[in-house]
């Protein structure tokens, strides 16, 4: 008896982190959701650093992208190839994730710098903190982006 | 009789005058205006859909929070967004038409972001889930969001 006790205890146990995760469609969405919010906030970002777009705004919109930085890698955790994400996301696995640290360490640094020294500090951070580019070009298939969505 | 030597200098006198009385716009064009309240609009998008997701077991409880202050954030530049009268995107004119009760909305929903942060930092998952329904984005959209077909 205490061996089936043992037995359904391993069981519920293994199948308890998935609750939050009810299958690998909603993994893909919600680690979606995070990337392309991002997208849409350096967009804004970039229209205001090319003088197209609202300067006041300017820190709210790094403290947005700092935001999600902070949450992105983890959600990449889960091994679910599928959406944009290239199954290198998870064979070059130490590289990926050591850029998105970086990424997301640097993102808050740029916007800690517009909270305490204002956007035009921070704006001398923004090539650093947004590498997205060099990130995109090695782990994400663009055949699989949405149109509209920036490169 | 007009002293033309005079005219060139009251011109140039009314052209300072009314660029000190012209507000500085933001935004280079009109397409800026509308890319600018997409990005804005859409991001809260993702957010909310993130929360969403969240509330209903999908995704981890644990990120709760830092969604609802990243909507909050996003939020407070909604009205931002929307200020200059360029029609067109997904706006319906009646944004601009109704712009009392369209602003409103916009400081209500700022509100309702304000609070749910909060109550994201404060009271966790089973806390956030009421609270979405609060920012009346439905309701908005119905009246000034251009719908698909």
């Amino acid at each position: 008896m205490s061996r089936v006790i043992r037995a359904v205890a391993v069981s519920v146990m293994m199948w308890l982190p998935m609750a939050g995760h009810a299958d690998n469609k909603d993994v893909v969405d919600y680690r979606q959701h995070i990337m392309k919010s991002m997208e849409q906030e350096t967009a804004a970002l970039g229209q205001i650093l090319s003088g197209a777009g609202p300067a006041d705004n300017t820190v709210a919109h790094m403290e947005a992208i700092a935001l999600m930085a902070s949450i992105a890698l983890k959600s990449f955790e889960p091994k679910v190839p599928g959406g944009a994400a290239k199954p290198q996301v998870w064979k070059d696995w130490a590289d990926f994730s050591r850029r998105m640290q970086e990424f997301a360490d640097k993102s808050a640094d740029m916007a800690k710098t517009g909270r305490e020294q204002g956007a035009e500090q921070a704006a001398m951070k923004v090539i650093e903190a947004l590498p997205c580019k060099g990130c995109h070009d090695v782990y994400r298939d663009e055949k699989k982006i949405e149109p509209g969505v920036s490169k | 009789m007009i002293r033309f030597n005079r005219v060139p200098s009251l011109l140039w006198a009314a052209a300072v005058l009314a660029g000190t009385l012209l507000p500085l716009r933001s935004f280079a064009d009109d397409q800026d205006v509308r890319d600018y309240r997409s990005h804005v609009m859409k991001s809260m998008g993702e957010q909310l859909a993130a929360l969403n997701q969240i509330v209903t077991g999908k995704a981890p409880a644990a990120d709760a929070s830092v969604h609802a202050q990243a909507l909050r954030i996003t939020a407070g530049l909604a009205k931002v967004a929307f200020t200059e009268k360029v029609p067109g995107g997904e706006s319906k004119p009646e944004v601009w038409a109704r712009w009392d009760d369209f602003s409103k909305r916009l400081d209500d929903m700022v509100a309702a972001a304000d609070d749910l942060a909060r109550t994201a930092r404060q009271g966790g998952v089973a806390a956030v889930a009421p609270k979405l329904n609060a920012l009346g984005c439905q309701g908005c959209h119905g009246e000034y969001l251009v719908q698909k077909k």
